[in-house]
């Protein structure tokens, strides 16, 4: 009876470890992305146009990827709590960041967060964020050089409302002030919804905010873009100048892009890389990204990182003159 | 192209909008939010945004019907929570936990949830009634609300809140100092720099919601009634004959007798003016970009209170207290989509994830969105005018089993409520610090509920105090830093007045009731 039991022991630890071992090697049999679903990780409020360009992102990449792919919202702490998520996650490729340079980079020039700039690998821009500036159809600044003009001769007279403190409509903001020379009083809002609805409303005189916001409205005829602080127009706003056209040397752009932290393999950066490129050129893709008034600049990993790295730079330069660089 | 107006178009409007398709993910959506939102820590923009990338497989009406079903179902489902546990499922649901609880505790759960559901459902018509036919006007008049104007509005809520619930005038104030001084902890509004938090990353975005809400409300009660139950104990020996009546107390709470806890339509009747009030109120204040749903409540159960004939009988289970909170936050949900549709701003987190949903199926919020959308935007409203009757249908259904629930013995359903407080705090962001916050906020609330200082001022004004320090400092850098800037709106002065007059008349209530 005991020789019986102590056999049956052995064989059920046998079958264990043949369990155990068969587990093992299944996962090793898998190969990059077949393991576990892709998640791109969002610092803003889901329905917001960074979450919608992830989404959409997310549903067109799946088929070629080859694998489930899903976004999620983590909205919170300015854009921190995204940003530490993926931090935190296994630097295995299964997590991303998706990000403007308002929640990632800003906040860590201007205090310490626990990584450096140059821990995140971008692996491809989505899109260019262009900031304009806008007034109510019925305001009595005609054109952007009005406003110069005006604001010139009386600083502080106009008010203007932008999205949260230091997010890339205000930066476009102060470039556009440091070039000109003008003053005015800013008003942070909680977004571009907000800074919008401040304008319909006539509680601000000027709005600065992105084409994607306030299209719908110009389209309508209830506001009018002066000017974007982009090198080129934008095809959703093709009847308003830049303003470098206008002869002001103010180019701010924002861009949107996905973000390795550092360790992803490489090799795991650039299959996603050659992946979601291939997938945003589809026909399906660029239809919904008109739908959604987005426009793509895919730009890959080489590219990218230039761009970003352009970017630190100029925030860090224009963050030491203004005097916000974290000590 | 068909006119509004013309027979061809209504009946093609019908056509899609009964489609079975239609109607079964209305239904569906509406189950949904109304099971969420009876879950504590679990909001129905949460299932939203989890349903959201399916909704490219599904036809733009039908998807629109599952979300606007599950947002409608949410609101009402978070008075399931409030009634049954006394834990608000949802921040709209606050202003309900005053007198639904206490109702419950009464002996009749299912009249309080009937009085729910039915304002509930009241609320949600006249809400879509109005997006269907006064948005724009009622979107003009949202406009006019800049900084000033929020700023006077969430005064107003605060101290009429904090004034009018149970436990007196100054504990009420007391109590939302408190909450206003949880709301300042994490990211300053203006400049974006952190505060109050001692260094703790995850506070860095604030004090989180779910934990303070579950905490505040749900862990408070159950150390409260571990404590009765634990003195309930020590004095079952030695004074035999208070022992008796602690015992009948708790049996009271805890024994249900079904024939008595029946609704009927002179009930409805007798808290149909509360019902309206919310209705104005939640209607009114939804279509406010940003001002929320537990503003809506709030402010409909302090009117309520204030222009009903008993007062007095306010936050000891009266129907009207229920009542007055479900119409007004349900009535959010409709007036929320005014601001979307007319001018492409959400009034809501929840309308920002339904505008998303439009824009993934090419209909691009904003002024232009019915003209180039118009059989669809008509469809869509015969949908959710239609899904606020499902709504009705489906709690009517499910309320029975939830008063039944809410009956349960506490010794058996207080620790699952313990399990379901910590697995809904730690699901909402996956982080053993809300656990502890969780800890901490039940801990403080045990301690107010002791010093007998109501929680509602407290939840509403950590909830509205961050948009009130926003609005304020809004308004004073457009006014230069001018305080009498503030004054410089004809609707502040009204609603400063308003306040003014309120406190005055409180006061001397009150004063009156002292001496008779």
């Amino acid at each position: 009876m005991r020789i019986m039991r102590r056999r049956l022991n052995f064989v059920m630890l046998f079958v264990v470890i043949l369990l155990l071992v068969f587990v093992s090697f299944s996962s090793l049999a898998t190969q990059y992305p077949e393991e576990k679903a892709i998640r791109i990780i969002g610092p803003t409020a889901a329905g917001g146009a960074n979450d919608i360009v992830s989404r959409m992102v997310t549903s067109s990449a799946q088929q070629i990827v080859g694998q489930r792919m899903d976004t999620i919202a983590m909205p919170g702490a300015g854009g921190q709590e995204a940003v530490h998520y993926v931090m935190d996650q296994p630097h295995d490729g299964y997590t991303f960041l998706i990000s403007d340079y308002g929640c990632l980079i800003t906040p860590a020039l201007r205090e310490e967060l626990g990584y450096d700039l140059s821990d995140w690998k971008p692996v491809i821009q989505i899109t260019q964020y262009l900031p304009t500036i806008f007034v109510r159809e019925d305001s009595p600044i005609k054109d952007a050089n009005d406003w110069i003009a005006k604001a010139k001769a009386e600083p502080n007279k106009f008010s203007i409302g932008h999205g949260t403190n230091l997010c890339p409509p205000h930066i476009g903001l102060i470039m556009i002030e440091r070039a000109t020379g003008m003053e005015n009083t800013w008003v942070p809002t909680s977004g571009g919804s907000e800074c919008l609805a401040f304008v319909l409303g006539g509680h601000v005189d000027i709005g600065a905010s992105m084409p994607t916001t306030i299209a719908p409205s110009v389209n309508a005829g209830m506001v009018r873009a002066l000017g974007l602080t982009s090198t080129e127009r934008s095809k959703f706003l093709p009847d308003t100048p830049t303003f470098k056209e206008l002869g002001y040397d103010v180019v701010s752009t924002s861009w949107l892009m996905i973000f390795a932290y550092k360790d992803v393999p490489e090799d795991r950066i650039e299959f996603m890389e050659n992946k979601l490129i291939e997938a945003l050129k589809t026909e399906g893709a660029v239809s919904m990204a008109n739908k959604l008034n987005i426009e793509f600049l895919l730009q890959g990993r080489e590219e990218s990182q230039k761009i970003y790295n352009r970017t630190v730079e100029d925030l860090t330069s224009l963050f030491a003159d203004l005097n916000m660089l974290k000590k | 192209m068909d006119t509004i107006f013309s027979l061809d178009f209504i009946l093609t409007v019908v056509q899609e909008a009964f489609r079975v398709k239609c109607i079964i993910f209305s239904a569906l959506g509406v189950f949904t939010g109304v099971t969420v939102g009876a879950i504590p820590g679990i909001a129905g923009d949460i299932a939203i945004a989890l349903l959201l990338p399916f909704i490219y497989n599904l036809e733009p009406v039908a998807a629109l019907g599952l979300l606007l079903g599950i947002y409608k179902g949410s609101m009402f489902g978070g008075a399931i929570s409030a009634i049954s546990f006394g834990v608000p499922g949802t921040g709209g649901a606050v202003a309900t936990v005053e007198d639904g609880y206490r109702a419950k505790k009464n002996g009749y759960p299912k009249k309080a949830m009937l009085t729910a559901l039915y304002s509930s459902a009241t609320g949600d018509v006249i809400s879509t009634v109005i997006l269907v036919f006064l948005a724009l006007p009622l979107a003009m008049v949202a406009l006019k609300f800049g900084p000033k104007e929020y700023f006077s509005l969430y005064v107003f809520a605060i101290l009429m809140i904090s004034l009018l619930l149970q436990g007196g005038m100054k504990k009420g104030l007391v109590a939302a100092a408190i909450g206003l001084l949880l709301g300042c902890i994490g990211m300053d509004p203006i400049t974006g720099t952190t505060r109050l938090t001692f260094g703790i990353r995850h506070l860095r975005g604030g004090m989180p919601l779910i934990p303070l809400l579950i905490g505040m409300f749900a862990i408070s009660e159950l150390m409260t009634q571990y404590l009765k139950a634990w003195y309930h104990n020590r004095s079952k020996y030695s004074k035999e004959s208070e022992l008796s009546e602690s015992s009948s107390k708790l049996s009271k709470e805890s024994g249900y007798n079904p024939s008595k806890d029946i609704m009927s339509f002179k009930v409805y009747l007798s808290s149909l003016k509360a019902t309206l009030i919310g209705c104005v109120m939640g209607t009114f204040i939804g279509a406010l970009p940003g001002a929320g749903s537990s503003l809506a409540a709030f402010v409909s159960y302090g009117a309520a209170k204030r222009l009903s004939s008993h007062p007095e009988q306010f936050g000891k289970g009266s129907l009207e207290g229920v009542a007055a909170p479900e119409a007004g936050n349900s009535a959010t949900v409709g007036s929320s989509l005014i601001p979307l549709i007319a001018f492409g701003i959400p009034g809501s987190a929840t309308a920002a994830l339904i505008g998303a949903a439009f824009m993934m199926m090419g209909m691009q919020p904003g002024p232009l969105m019915m003209q180039d959308n118009m059989p669809v935007m008509y469809t869509f409203f015969v949908v959710i005018l239609y899904a606020s009757i499902m709504n009705l249908g489906i709690g009517y259904f499910l309320i029975p089993i939830y008063a039944k629930i809410s009956m349960v013995k506490p010794r058996f359903i207080f620790p699952v409520l313990f399990i379901l407080a910590i697995l809904g705090t730690y699901a909402s962001r996956n982080s053993i610090i809300d656990i502890w916050l969780l800890l901490a906020a039940g801990l403080l609330g045990t301690l107010l509920k002791k010093a007998k200082y109501p929680l509602g001022p407290l939840v509403l004004a950590y909830i509205i105090g961050p948009g009130a320090e926003r609005s304020l400092r809004q308004a004073l850098l457009m006014g230069r830093g001018e305080w009498s800037s503030l004054l410089k709106s004809p609707i502040a002065i009204g609603f400063y007045a308003v306040t003014i007059v309120t406190i005055i008349l409180i006061t001397k209530a009150k004063s009156q009731e002292k001496f008779s």
